[in-house]
């Protein structure tokens, strides 16, 4: 699935974290591994990677290093793309302090602009663990089909206990319109039968995947698109959640007033999953 | 005022018009041009034509001004608009340069056809009918596509973007327009008073707007309900209004653009909305229309002439404008005529502008009956005419794609011969070879066989082809397709989709199956022997 996997590597406990955590997902993809870091190349910086690589029970010599210099986001991206890295992995913050968030932080940068999949870990554990409950956005799109087998793949090889696919839908206007002509209670049956009407939808399409081996649960929300489905992945407390990658580039003002999958950019609400 | 109005609001609604012309009819009813001119002292004796009464009705006409734009920006939302940003900025900028153009050099070239009270006020008359002219009503829009079932589908967002992008660039533009009259003072010149308000609407959008996100949270959830939340939304709207009031750019903006950064609010619950909505559309819309009907004599200031300029201006206008921002945009030619159409009603805010356009003295009350004329003969004809244009887009129904040579009866035969004889059908109209097309249906079948219930079977496939395919096989004695109910399958419906396109497929599949969901019916189908009294009975059960 996931042939060659990069890490973002520096040297702190977050790193050393993220090490271990990508040590255990190359071993269940069996799979390459990268390791980029941003910083001087030194005798000392290397031996202590060497070191770190040597803790997580990884030869070193499975593993390639790149060492580069300069804006890290940048750089990271660049050699992810000519390594043919198809996923990569890097630590976030569940929310950046606001500048950086509107001006850029490597985490953000990667997940809006790598080339491939990649997974934002918010709290890395020296001590990984597998991860038992996916939650993933459904959308009937083709980069959303892919999204769901992609996340249904990775978690058969989880073991995972829990597989949902959540989809939220929004009817603009549609509050005023009934206002105007109904009396509450038939708001309610309204967007009700929407719901019914979209769950259904939605089964056929799980139908069509023909996800087996594993439940595939379904929920359908109408809410604010994008932001209903981060809010219930951080409810429920997903290990992760996936996403398709954003379909075209992201623009400054699309993280002044941000939608669909900029809202679990902008709050991380649990891993994220970004499937390209 | 507010029974009247809800009488024949109610009588309106119940035939599937829009409340608000039952609400200006009672105005209108109740005002100079009925009960003015037949019972002139009743009507004085309910409305005294004493200034401090006037004044009265003009502060509940202007809350409920406020109000109405409070509640419109409310429904912008404003992630819609960016995420079809492209197509919805071509429709708008288009759909309000064009009509805005047009409006402007025949009020400026012609503005003795149209009664220009006062050659000095040429500049800003034109302006006015210009934004009179482009403005779209959102609330209306919304209900079209609500009654066209376009809500959920991609022209139905685009639409609304459109719409949405439109009203927060027209009402921008009227405030401009109402600043240029010099309603304000405070020493500030029109330029500042521009910058000041561009700021303001910034500052509230970009940052108000998380402030204002942050805060509803804490109220829904810690004080009471709903009383606080409406307290709070209606503060922060009149307090807004005041401000750009004082900046000398009409409340109506400040209202809105509020509305906007509320509405916005991801922890503001569908509850709150219809509550405010319910509140505002019961009591303040109904009081304000029927205000818009007394304001003048219907009858003695209605002039053909400009009825049927203003309205020539709207449909060409609009329709054309919006039509080839759409197009522009990327959308096809009959889905872009059918944006043109939706985005051409202006329902309420046209009515908001011609009044506001009366107060400032722009206008006289027969180009003001023009106006509501004008709103009102677009919001009912809007949808008729977007109806007209889809109609020839609407080739992707189940109903739709039936077809007599498409339809075949095979009782003695099995479940691959059906099939290939179904694909056979396929390959006349599809020129794709039917063995390839037999192929990517028996796989699929493999995968998970396509029985329902009912006697019913949908065998589908995606291929790579532009349109939608189905063909229908009746086997009376049945056939196996391991339907969930155990019941052979008597009704084979063949369905291929164009592989790039999940959603049309799960639509149709959506479709085949709530037609069948009845099994009396399908059980009279499997009746009938012929192959037309079937399409028609399919047909009319599509209904």
């Amino acid at each position: 699935m996931f042939d060659k996997i990069g890490l973002a590597i520096s040297f702190s406990p977050t790193g050393k974290a993220l090490l271990s955590e990508a040590a255990r997902l190359k071993n269940l993809f069996n799979s390459q591994l990268v390791l980029i870091h941003i910083g001087d190349k030194t005798d000392a910086n290397e031996s202590l990677l060497f070191s770190m690589v040597e803790e997580t029970g990884i030869n070193k010599n499975g593993v390639q290093i790149i060492w580069d210099n300069g804006d890290p986001a940048t750089a990271i991206i660049k050699h992810g793309e000519e390594s043919q890295i198809d996923l990569l992995i890097a630590g976030a913050l569940e929310k950046e302090r606001m500048l950086k968030f509107y001006f850029g932080s490597v985490a953000r940068k990667i997940m809006r602009e790598f080339h491939a999949s990649s997974l934002i870990l918010k709290s890395p554990s020296l001590t990984p663990h597998p991860f038992k409950k996916f939650i993933v956005s459904g959308d009937y799109s083709a980069r959303g089909e892919k999204t769901i087998r992609s996340a249904f793949n990775f978690a058969l090889k989880e073991g995972a206990e829990e597989f949902t696919i959540v989809r939220d839908f929004y009817i603009p206007g549609l509050t005023s319109t009934i206002a105007e002509n109904k009396s509450p209670l038939e708001l309610k049956d309204v967007v009700d039968e929407l719901k019914g009407e979209e769950e259904e939808k939605m089964q056929l399409f799980v139908k069509e995947l023909a996800l087996k081996r594993m439940e595939v649960s379904i929920t359908c929300i109408y809410g604010k698109e994008g932001w209903e489905e981060s809010n219930y992945a951080r409810s429920h407390q997903a290990d992760i959640f996936a996403v398709p990658g954003p379909e075209r580039k992201t623009r400054f003002i699309d993280k002044l007033f941000p939608h669909d999958v900029e809202y679990a950019f902008e709050k991380l609400p649990s891993n994220l999953l970004i499937i390209r | 005022m507010l029974a009247a109005a809800k009488l024949l609001g109610e009588i309106f609604s119940k035939f599937k018009q829009p409340a608000i012309i039952g609400e200006i009819l009672a105005g209108i009813i109740l005002g100079p041009t009925v009960l003015g001119m037949f019972a002139p002292n009743i009507f004085e004796l309910l409305f005294p034509s004493k200034s401090e009464i006037k004044i009265a009705l003009d502060g509940i006409t202007n809350i409920a001004v406020v109000l109405l734009l409070l509640v419109s920006g409310l429904e912008v939302d404003l992630s819609i608009v960016f995420r079809h940003r492209k197509v919805a900025a071509s429709t708008s900028i288009i759909g309000i340069i064009v009509p805005f153009g047009l409006g402007f050099c025949i009020a400026y070239l012609f503005p003795d056809v149209l009664g220009l009270l006062a050659y000095k006020d040429r500049l800003v008359f034109s302006l006015f009918i210009g934004t009179a002219i482009a403005i779209s009503s959102l609330p209306v829009i919304a209900k079209i596509l609500m009654d066209l079932k376009l809500f959920k589908t991609q022209i139905g967002f685009i639409i609304i973007a459109a719409a949405m992008l439109n009203d927060l660039i027209g009402w921008f533009i009227f405030s401009v327009i109402l600043g240029m009259i010099g309603a304000n003072a405070h020493g500030l010149t029109f330029s500042e008073t521009l910058l000041y308000t561009i700021i303001f609407i910034t500052l509230l959008l970009v940052f108000g707007r998380k402030l204002i996100n942050k805060l509803i949270p804490m109220i829904q959830e810690k004080l009471s309900f709903p009383g606080s939340i409406l307290n709070f939304i209606l503060i922060l709207g009149f307090l807004s209004a005041a401000f750009t009031e004082y900046l000398g750019i009409h409340s109506i903006l400040g209202a809105f653009i509020m509305g906007i950064a509320i509405g916005d609010s991801t922890h503001l619950t569908e509850r709150t909305r219809e509550i405010i909505h319910q509140f505002i559309t019961n009591i303040f819309a109904p009081l304000f229309f029927v205000s818009i009907g007394m304001r003048a004599n219907f009858i003695t200031h209605f002039d053909i002439g400009i009825v049927a300029i203003f309205l020539a201006l709207a449909l060409i206008g609009k329709v054309a404008g919006c039509g080839i921002g759409a197009r522009l945009g990327g959308m096809k030619k009959n889905e872009a005529l059918a944006v043109g159409a939706g985005m051409s009603s202006s329902g309420a805010m046209g009515i908001i502008i011609g009044l506001l356009a009366l107060q400032f003295g722009l206008i006289h009350e027969t180009l003001f009956v023009g106006l509501v004329i004008m709103a009102l003969f677009t919001s009912i004809f809007s949808a008729p005419m977007m109806t007209y244009f889809l109609k020839k887009k609407e080739k992707n129904t189940f109903k739709a794609l039936l077809k007599e040579t498409n339809i075949i009866y095979c009782s003695d035969d099995g479940k691959v011969e059906i099939l290939t004889k179904l694909t056979l059908l396929a390959e006349q109209e599809l020129k794709i070879d039917h063995q390839q097309i037999l192929e990517k249906v028996l796989s699929r079948e493999k995968m998970l066989p396509t029985g329902i219930a009912n006697f019913l079977a949908v065998p589908h496939a995606k291929l790579k082809m532009k349109n939608p395919f189905v063909a229908i096989a009746i086997n009376t004695n049945g056939v196996d397709f391991e339907a969930a109910d155990g019941l052979p399958s008597k009704i084979i419906i063949l369905l291929l989709t164009p592989e790039d396109n999940n959603e049309l497929q799960l639509q149709l599949l959506s479709e085949i199956a709530s037609n069948f969901k009845n099994k009396e019916e399908v059980e009279k189908l499997l009746t009938l022997k012929k192959t037309d009294d079937l399409l028609a009975t399919l047909r009319n059960q599509s209904k």
